[in-house]
C-alpha cells in the first residue's frame, strides 16, 4: 500500500509505534528513499582504499555503491553502474582498478572520479546524441560525499545539513576513537565480520541502548562466564566482557543515556577496561598517549568510558574496543551487520590485539553473546507479523526526558528515551520525504 | 590466553610421518568419533579429547596464516570452549530453543606429516548439515587436526576448520563445526 503523510505520522506516537514500521515492505521501500535516500550514511573508512585505484564496494540503503581513491588523493563514492548497459563495473568486495574503471562488458572507461573517459570505436557514436561531457554518460556520484576524521559518509540528497552538523553530539565518539591513537588516526585492520539477521534494521538500533534486556536476554552467557571464572578462581578479560551484561537493575538505572537530533545517541560504558592501571596493555597505551598529548589529556581520552554509540542510519562505533558495527538494511526482515575493527596508529600492538580479542569474543558470528540478541530480534519480527496487537511500547520514563544544550538526556538509565528519539528522527525523515517527494533520490542532476 | 602468541598454528614444513595401515585406521576412527560426539552434543566427552593447551580455530578468510593479526570465526582455548558448552547447556539459552541439530560426514582422511612440536598433522574433509527453527544449513570444508600422541591414542592440540565459504556473510555459529 502507499502511505499519506498523515498515515505515516499516525504510526508513531510519543510512547509507542505501530508494528507495521517493522513488517511492511512498503514502509521499508519508503525508508530506503526518505531515510537512506537523504541522510548521511557511513560508507567506509579511508584506510580501506589506501592507494590510487583501490575500491571498496558496499551499500547505501538499497543502492550498490563503491568507494574509490583517485590519483589526487580524494575519495569518491559512486553508484556501481556503467551508464551504457547498466552493468556493475566492479564485483562485490574490494580490489584495485588501476588508473581508470573499464567496464567488463563493452570496455567503456571512466576516470577514478567516475567521469567519462572513452569508448572503443568511437566513430560509431558520431552523429548521435552521445556526449562525453553529458553526466549521463559518466558513472554517477552520490550527491554529497564528506569525511570526518577518515570516516567517509555519503548522502544521496543534495539538500540537508553538513556532515558535522548531522553528526552533532556523536562526533565526540569518533573523536575519542581517533584520539586513542597518539597520531590521532585509526585504520580498519584485521578483517571484517559479516552477520546476516532475520529482522528489521530498526530493532538493532533500538537494542543498542536498551539496558533492560541485558540481564534477561544474556543470562546464559554471563552465567556461563561467571561459572567458568569461579572454577578458575580468576576472571580474565575474555570473561569480564561477557560478565558485564549480568549487572543488577540498580547498575543500569544509574547509567546515562544521551539522545541527539537525527536519531543519534550514546550510552556510558558498562565496564571499565581502562581502570586497569594494573593491566599492562592499558598502562602501555596510557604511556604512549602521555608522550603524545601530556598526562592530563591522556587521562581524559582513556577515561571516556563510552559503550555503544548510535549513528542513526550508519551503525554503532565502540570507542574503547575500536569496533564499528555497520548496520545495512537488506529487506524489511533482513539486516546485514558489518563489523569493522580499527587499529589505533602508533599505539602499542597489544591495544590492537585486545580489540581483535573483543571482536572474536563479542562480535564474531560465533559469539556467545550475540546469538541471543539475534534470536530476540527474530522473535520480535515473527511476533509483530501476527495480529496479536498493533502497538509496540516505548513507555519507560516517557514524559520525563530532560533537554539540555545539544540534545536530551535520560532521567534513568533504563529509560526508553533512545527508542523514542530514534522514532522522532524516523518521523521527521518520513514526513519530510512525503512533502519533498523526489528531492531525495534518483532525479539528482549532480556530478 | 588467546594472546598466547607462541602457539604454533602452522601446518607447513612438516617432516614425513611413517603411519602403518592399522594406525591410519585408528586415526580415521578417532576423527569419526570426535564428529559423533559433537553431533550427539556430548561436549564433556569431546573436551576430554583435547590437550589442556589445545586451540580450536575457524579462519575468517581463505589461506589465513594467523589468528593473532586477523579476526577468526572461532579462536577458542579450553576456557572459551568451556564457556560455550556451559552456555549451550544453560536452561535460558534462548537461541538454542530448540537446540541446533547436526550431523557430520567426515572423509578423505590424509596424514600429512609431523610438525616441529611432534604433533601428527591430519587433513580431512567434512560436510555438516545443521537444522534449527525450520532453517537447514549446509556447511562444508576441510579439517586440519594436530594430534598429540598419548598412549595408543591421541589428544587434539589444534583443530582448524576451513569452511569453503569462510568469507561469506554468515548466520550465527552456536555449536562447534
Amino acid at each position: 500500500m502507499s502511505y499519506t503523510e498523515e498515515q505515516l505520522a499516525a504510526m508513531v506516537r510519543g510512547d509507542s509505534v505501530h508494528r507495521g514500521v517493522y513488517t511492511d515492505p512498503a514502509i521499508f521501500d519508503l525508508e530506503m528513499q526518505r531515510i537512506y535516500g537523504r541522510a548521511w550514511v557511513y560508507v567506509g573508512h579511508e584506510s580501506q582504499v589506501p592507494k590510487t585505484g583501490d575500491y571498496h564496494t558496499t551499500r547505501v540503503g538499497d543502492q550498490d555503491v563503491l568507494m574509490v581513491r583517485a590519483a589526487d588523493g580524494n575519495v569518491h563514492v559512486l553508484y556501481n553502474r556503467c551508464p551504457h548497459k547498466g552493468a556493475k563495473l566492479v564485483a562485490d568486495g574490494e580490489g584495485c582498478v588501476g588508473k581508470f574503471f573499464r567496464c567488463p562488458y563493452h570496455a567503456w572507461t571512466f576516470k577514478l572520479d567516475g567521469s567519462h573517459l572513452g569508448v572503443p570505436l568511437k566513430q560509431g557514436l558520431e552523429g548521435t546524441s552521445y556526449d562525453p561531457a553529458d553526466p549521463s554518460f559518466s558513472m554517477r556520484r552520490l550527491a554529497r560525499v564528506d569525511a570526518y576524521r577518515g570516516f567517509v559518509f555519503a548522502s544521496q540528497s543534495k539538500e540537508g545539513p553538513a556532515l558535522v552538523d548531522f553528526l552533532g553530539g556523536v562526533r565526540s565518539s569518533i573523536d575519542n576513537l581517533c584520539d586513542r591513537s597518539p597520531v590521532g588516526e585509526v585504520e580498519v585492520a584485521g578483517g571484517i565480520f559479516r552477520v546476516m539477521q532475520r529482522s528489521n534494521w530498526k530493532v538493532f538500533y533500538e537494542n543498542l541502548h536498551d539496558t533492560m534486556h541485558a540481564r534477561v536476554t544474556h543470562e546464559s552467557s554471563y552465567a556461563a562466564a561467571r561459572d567458568e571464572a569461579k572454577e578458575m578462581g580468576e576472571m580474565p578479560l575474555e570473561l569480564h566482557i561477557m560478565d558485564g551484561n549480568g549487572e543488577p537493575y540498580e547498575f543500569w538505572e544509574k547509567l546515562e543515556l544521551r539522545a541527539y537530533d537525527n536519531g543519534h545517541g550514546y550510552m556510558e560504558g558498562i565496564f571499565n577496561p581502562g581502570a586497569a592501571e594494573r593491566d599492562p596493555v592499558s598502562r602501555a597505551h596510557f604511556d604512549t598517549l602521555t608522550t603524545a598529548y601530556g598526562e592530563e589529556r591522556a587521562r581524559e581520552i582513556l577515561g571516556m568510558n563510552r559503550h555503544n554509540t548510535v549513528i542513526y542510519g550508519s551503525g554503532s562505533p565502540h570507542t574503547v574496543f575500536q569496533q564499528f558495527r555497520v548496520i545495512r538494511p537488506i529487506a524489511v526482515d533482513r539486516t546485514l551487520i558489518e563489523i569493522q575493527t580499527f587499529r589505533c596508529k602508533g599505539a602499542p600492538d597489544g591495544v590492537f590485539k585486545r580489540a581483535m580479542m573483543y571482536a572474536n569474543v563479542i562480535n564474531s558470528p560465533s559469539s556467545n553473546v550475540m546469538p541471543d540478541d539475534i534470536e530476540l530480534y527474530n522473535r520480535c519480527q515473527e511476533g509483530n507479523a501476527t495480529r496479536g496487537g498493533e502497538w509496540v511500547s516505548m513507555h519507560r520514563y516517557h514524559g520525563s526526558d530532560r533537554s539540555d544544550a545539544d540534545g536530551m538526556v535520560s532521567v534513568n538509565g533504563t529509560s526508553e528515551l533512545p527508542m523514542r528519539n530514534q522514532f522522532r528522527a524516523w518521523k521527521t525523515y518520513m514526513e519530510a520525504g512525503a512533502t519533498a517527494a523526489g528531492a531525495a533520490t534518483g532525479d539528482s542532476t549532480c556530478c | 590466553m588467546l594472546l598466547d602468541l607462541d602457539f604454533d598454528v602452522s601446518t607447513t614444513g612438516l617432516s614425513p610421518a611413517d603411519v602403518p595401515a592399522d594406525t591410519y585406521h585408528r586415526i580415521a576412527q578417532f576423527l569419526y568419533r570426535e564428529a559423533c560426539l559433537l553431533d550427539e552434543r556430548r561436549y564433556d566427552d569431546w573436551q576430554s579429547l583435547w590437550t589442556s593447551d589445545g586451540m580450536y580455530w575457524m579462519p575468517r578468510v581463505v589461506g589465513q596464516q594467523s589468528p593473532f593479526d586477523h579476526i577468526s570465526l572461532f579462536w577458542e582455548d579450553r576456557m572459551l570452549r568451556d564457556v560455550r558448552i556451559r552456555r549451550l547447556e544453560h536452561p535460558r539459552n534462548w537461541s538454542q530453543q530448540p537446540p541446533t541439530r547436526s550431523v557430520r560426514l567426515v572423509g578423505g582422511v590424509q596424514v600429512e606429516g609431523v610438525d616441529a612440536g611432534g604433533n601428527l598433522v591430519v587433513h580431512s574433509v567434512f560436510q555438516m548439515t545443521e537444522w534449527r527453527k525450520r532453517q537447514p544449513r549446509q556447511l562444508a570444508g576441510r579439517y586440519t587436526h594436530k594430534l598429540a600422541a598419548e598412549g595408543d591414542s591421541w589428544r587434539i592440540r589444534m583443530k582448524r576448520v576451513d569452511l569453503v565459504n569462510c568469507d561469506d556473510a554468515h548466520d550465527v555459529f552456536e555449536v562447534f563445526v
